[in-house]
């Protein structure tokens, strides 16, 4: 059986009653668990009924003024919204489009909400602090990851020129280092450069992807495929194949990397989360966006 | 035992699980520590008193589990204290980098502290981190040799940051923060034990044991970095989050520290040394002493200072190495918001 199959296998078993994901089996659903684990399976076109529950869980879990909490029973953060928007929008070839009220609310909350503005303080932090991206949780600061969710969400619902949507590919383009790649969001602090993460940097690079290709890109995917060959932690791996192909810049042993990665033991068992970006990493081979409103990808092999 | 109200009185031995402390009578025992000690003067800090133990080691390659061992049988922690517990280690797991292995707590002192509660018959020990910067824990993991290490020792790792997570209260009340989200992993542990890096911090002075334990705030629920914290003021964000935990003990790893623009980007500083304590603010206010460091100049412990524990001397009995065997000065950040934490 090949890992794929097992990784599916196991991803379809550790739903919950609900139908959603926790970032553990048997824990609470998670709406960023749920939402990849959504997104994979439909990349492997595994039949929508095995996955189609886990987004009605996304839609129980929404707040009537559309933001989608991290975790069931919690009312906030809302940081995975823009996810849910984009599993949503797997459902979109359907007639009528069964959650177009959910995809709807939850992109008027991500236009209604900001990070926080703080005063400018260029001698601690490098980054342009005026660019309002999105924070982890309602009431703080703007940050890669979240801003680089909402993007993916604005960009996959046809809200590539909405003006939030440009102010945060600035926010994501001031925040990359120029010797590659981005980090949570804090470029200098103080006197000192600090150092990218590969994880982020596919996120960021994946939200990025339709834009013009500007000059920190290349060092972006430079810095990608020198330490992806030797990651082999799903998250890292999966987010940072998924960044590379939406420029078109998938490593040629990318396959192999993915089938060690599902393979290797670690002391840290993983999850939903964890299978879900390495499937979703060996399915897809380009922009992530691309797939989701048109309701099936290219499909690789 | 924890924090808030074991070293009230000197003479008081048992060791209280966090499951008691955190449950009905929790808050009670907090609440009478702090209220009805009102009356103590600042010089007697409302009565705390407290051991810290300093463990000379200059190597990672040293019997460490015998100087924990040391360490835990000088700070009175008996086999009573331990057997039949679940005991959750935190260390300080933030990044990797090449050529930056101060950032973290050494491998090889979380094993010899696994190994030495495992010899008082622990029933389980665990290692769980919530990295602040870093989501993908089994990256850090792995760069970090901590994977590798945990596998030897037949250690488990639990990520706090998507943990399960249950509310609490707010034990404290220093941030305006009602409650607090906790992972279940650390709610079910009897005993947790902070597991530092003796570093200097750009923000705040000094990240030790108090410091550390921002790490078990689940990043789920609080961001990466977990900006809700800051915006709370990270000094009061400390204390409450001690407060509400109640770890049971510090096992800091000083054997490397680091020094300058901590707890990152700063540049190795051998303080050959560990410092243990069941009172995790007197053990910060020993590692400060250690540093050579201001520890008035250090606003949580200042606050905390009566509230949590004792940072005065001569409320605080130092065993093993006298401070002065290892005291080495810290360079920290050349800015104002700092220049009370260096010594004049």
């Amino acid at each position: 059986m090949s890992w794929q199959r097992t990784l599916i296998d196991r991803l379809l078993a550790a739903a919950n009653d609900g139908g959603g994901w926790g970032y553990r089996p048997q824990s609470p659903t998670g709406a960023e668990p749920t939402a990849i684990a959504c997104l994979a399976l439909h990349a492997h076109a595994v039949e929508p009924d095995r996955w189609d529950r886990g987004l009605a869980s996304l839609a129980t879990l929404q707040r009537p003024d559309g933001g989608v909490p991290a975790v069931a029973g919690m009312a906030s953060p809302c940081w995975p919204t823009g996810l849910a928007v984009m599993a949503w929008m797997l459902a979109c070839s359907r007639s009528p489009q069964p959650y177009e009220n959910q995809i709807d609310r939850g992109v008027e909350w991500l236009l209604a909400t900001a990070g926080r503005r703080i005063s400018p303080r260029p001698d601690i932090l490098a980054h342009d602090q005026t660019l309002q991206g999105w924070p982890w949780v309602e009431g703080t600061y703007s940050w890669v990851e979240p801003t680089a969710y909402a993007t993916l969400a604005l960009r996959t619902t046809g809200r590539a020129a909405h003006a939030r949507t440009r102010e945060a590919v600035k926010l994501l383009w001031n925040r990359a280092f120029s010797d590659g790649g981005w980090n949570y969001g804090n470029v200098r602090v103080f006197e000192n450069t600090l150092c990218p993460f590969p994880a982020t940097t596919g996120v960021a690079l994946t939200a990025l992807a339709g834009e013009p290709r500007e000059a920190c890109v290349a060092p972006a995917v430079d810095y990608l495929n020198s330490t992806l060959r030797h990651i082999r932690s799903p998250v890292s791996l999966g987010w940072g194949l998924l960044g590379l192909a939406s420029w078109q810049e998938r490593p040629e042993e990318a396959d192999t990397w993915l089938a060690q990665c599902a393979t290797a033991s670690s002391v840290q068992a993983p999850g939903p989360l964890e299978d879900g970006l390495l499937l979703l990493a060996a399915a897809i081979p380009g922009p992530l966006t691309s797939g989701v409103k048109g309701g099936s990808y290219e499909r690789r092999g | 035992m924890n924090a808030g109200d074991s070293t009230c009185t000197t003479t008081k031995k048992r060791m209280l699980s966090r499951r008691e402390v955190l449950g009905a009578g929790g808050a009670l025992l907090l609440g009478g520590g702090i209220g009805g000690a009102l009356w103590h003067g600042v010089r007697h800090e409302h009565g705390y008193r407290a051991e810290v133990f300093v463990g000379k080691a200059d190597d990672y390659r040293a019997d460490l589990a015998g100087l924990v061992s040391d360490g835990l049988r000088t700070l009175g922690v008996s086999r009573n204290d331990i057997a039949g517990k679940r005991v959750l280690l935190k260390p300080n797991l933030v990044e990797t980098a090449v050529g930056r292995a101060h950032i973290n707590t050494h491998p090889a002192v979380v094993v010899a502290a696994a190994e030495a509660l495992r010899r008082l018959d622990a029933l389980e020990v665990i290692v769980a981190e919530g990295q602040g910067h870093r989501r993908d824990s089994r990256l850090v993991l792995d760069e970090s040799g901590m994977g590798q290490a945990l596998a030897q020792a037949g250690l488990t790792f639990v990520d706090l940051n998507h943990d399960d997570v249950v509310e609490v209260p707010n034990a404290g009340s220093w941030t305006s923060l009602k409650s607090l989200y906790l992972p279940r992993t650390l709610l079910r542990a009897d005993l947790v034990v902070s597991m530092p890096k003796l570093k200097t911090h750009h923000w705040v002075g000094v990240t030790c044991a108090m410091k550390n334990l921002f790490g078990v705030m689940p990043g789920v629920v609080y961001g990466w970095p977990k900006n809700v914290l800051h915006w709370q003021g990270i000094d009061e964000a400390i204390l409450d989050i001690n407060a509400t935990v109640r770890p049971a003990l510090a096992i800091v790893d000083g054997i490397v520290g680091m020094e300058g623009d901590g707890p990152i980007m700063g540049t190795p500083k051998p303080a050959d040394c560990l410092i243990m304590g069941r009172n995790l603010v007197a053990t910060d206010a020993t590692a400060s002493r250690v540093m050579g460091l201001n520890t008035y100049g250090l606003k949580y412990l200042r606050i905390g200072s009566g509230q949590l524990g004792p940072i005065h001397p001569w409320n605080i009995t130092q065993r093993g190495e006298p401070i002065e065997a290892v005291e080495t000065r810290f360079d920290v950040l050349d800015k104002p918001h700092l220049a009370q934490v260096v010594r004049a």
